[in-house]
C-alpha cells in the first residue's frame, strides 16, 4: 500500500512538473535602439515591473533582451512591446524559449 | 517673498509631474528618458573671464531633476546656486531658476544605433537677485528653443543642436542681446561595454556662441555682442543608473564688440542618478 502511494506521487509529480515545464518561462526579445548601458537601465526597469518576471539580462552586443519568467507565469509579446516602447526602443523580434 | 513663491511653485511642478541617456557636456542632446523614469543630477560649474579692466570668476552648483512623461517627453527643472566675482566685488545666491521640455518627435532604432530629433524648450525665470554686484540673476525671464539630432551607437556618437535664446528687459531697463548657439559633436566609446559593465564615452565638441548687442533703456551697448567659438573635450562615464560626465570649453576664436572681458575656459561636472 505504502508502494501504491509513493508510486502515484511520483507520477503526479513527474505530470505536474512536465505540465510546468511545457510553458515557456524564457524569452528573448530582439531591441533595435540599445546602444549605452546607462540608457538601457529604463528598459530594465520597465521590464522588471512587469508582473512575473523574474529576472532578465541584457546583452549589448547582440542586441537582445533575456527575460526569466517566475513559474507558471507568461510573457505576452504585446506586453513585451509596449514596455520596451515606453522605454524609448523597439522590438524587432520576440523568441520564447523553453 | 516672491522667490519663495517661485521655489514652492516649480517644488510642485517637480511632485505633480511624475532614465537615462548619453547626451554631450555642454551641448544638449536630443535624447529623452524612458516614461516613467526620474534623473537627479547634481553639477558643479565653473567660469572664468578676463580683459577690458575685468577680471570675472563664477562658480555655481546646480540641482537638476527631470521625469520621462512618455518615451518621447521630458520635463525637467533647474535650481543654481552662484558664487560670483567681478574684480573686488563678490555676490552669493540663488541664480536664476530654469523649466525645460524636450519632446522627441523622431526616432529611428536600427540594431545598436538610435537617431533622435527633438524641440528643446526651455524657460528661464527672474528668480536670481538682481540687485547685487555683480548679479547673479538677470531680472528677466527668458526663453530658448531649439532644435537637436543625435545618433547614438555602440562605438560612435554625434550631436547637432541649433537653439535661440530671446532675452527680455531685465532690472535697470538692461535687456541682454538675444544669442544663437550651435553645437557639433562627436563621440566615442573606446570600449564596448556590456551591459553591467563601467562604460566611458569620450565627447568633443564645436560650441559657438553669437550674442546681439545689450539695449540699456532703448540704446545699444557699444561694448556688447559678438561671437566666441569653443572647442570642448569631455567624458561620459557611466555605471549601470549612475553617471558623471565632466568637460571643459577652451575658447579658441572670438569676435567680441568693443572692449568686453572673453572666456578663459568654463568647467563643468555633474554627478547624475537615474531612478
Amino acid at each position: 500500500m505504502r508502494a501504491f502511494f509513493l508510486a502515484v506521487f511520483l507520477v503526479t509529480a513527474v505530470a505536474w512538473s512536465g505540465a510546468v515545464l511545457a510553458v515557456s518561462h524564457v524569452y528573448r526579445l530582439y531591441v533595435d535602439g540599445l546602444a549605452c548601458p546607462f540608457c538601457a537601465y529604463g528598459v530594465e526597469k520597465n521590464i522588471l515591473a512587469l508582473k512575473g518576471v523574474e529576472k532578465l539580462d541584457i546583452d549589448m552586443e547582440g542586441g537582445f533582451i533575456t527575460v526569466v519568467m517566475e513559474t507558471g507565469s507568461v510573457l505576452k509579446e504585446e506586453t513585451a512591446r509596449r514596455a520596451v516602447g515606453d522605454s524609448g526602443f523597439t522590438l524587432r523580434r520576440f523568441e520564447a524559449h523553453k | 517673498m516672491r522667490h519663495v513663491g517661485i521655489l514652492a511653485a516649480v517644488a510642485i511642478l517637480a511632485l505633480t509631474t511624475p532614465a537615462a541617456a548619453h547626451e554631450p557636456i555642454f551641448a544638449p542632446g536630443a535624447h529623452v528618458h524612458s516614461k516613467g523614469s526620474h534623473e537627479v543630477s547634481l553639477g558643479y560649474h565653473r567660469e572664468r573671464a578676463g580683459g577690458a579692466g575685468e577680471n570675472e570668476t563664477e562658480n555655481e552648483l546646480s540641482l537638476e531633476y527631470e521625469y520621462g512623461v512618455s518615451a518621447d517627453l521630458t520635463v525637467g527643472v533647474e535650481i543654481p546656486f552662484k558664487d560670483k566675482t567681478v574684480n573686488a566685488n563678490g555676490s552669493t545666491g540663488f541664480g536664476d531658476i530654469q523649466l525645460a521640455a524636450k519632446y522627441r518627435y523622431l526616432r529611428i532604432d536600427t540594431p545598436g544605433t538610435q537617431y533622435s530629433t527633438a524641440l528643446l524648450f526651455r524657460a528661464k525665470l527672474s528668480t536670481g537677485d538682481d540687485d547685487s554686484n555683480p548679479r547673479l540673476g538677470s531680472g528677466s525671464a527668458d526663453f530658448v528653443g531649439g532644435l537637436l539630432h543625435d545618433l547614438e551607437s555602440r562605438r560612435w556618437y554625434y550631436n547637432f543642436a541649433a537653439r535661440y535664446r530671446l532675452n527680455t528687459q531685465g532690472g535697470g531697463n538692461l535687456e541682454k542681446g538675444d544669442k544663437v548657439f550651435l553645437d557639433i559633436v562627436g563621440g566615442v566609446r573606446p570600449v564596448l561595454s556590456e551591459y553591467r559593465d563601467a562604460d566611458t564615452v569620450l565627447f568633443f565638441e564645436l560650441n559657438w556662441e553669437r550674442a546681439a548687442r545689450d539695449s540699456l533703456a532703448g540704446a545699444d551697448v557699444t561694448d556688447s555682442g559678438g561671437w566666441e567659438l569653443f572647442l570642448s573635450p569631455g567624458i561620459f562615464w557611466t555605471y549601470r543608473n549612475y553617471a558623471v560626465t565632466s568637460g571643459l570649453q577652451i575658447p579658441v576664436a572670438e569676435n567680441l564688440n568693443g572692449a568686453q572681458p572673453t572666456s578663459d575656459y568654463r568647467f563643468k561636472l555633474m554627478g547624475k542618478y537615474a531612478f
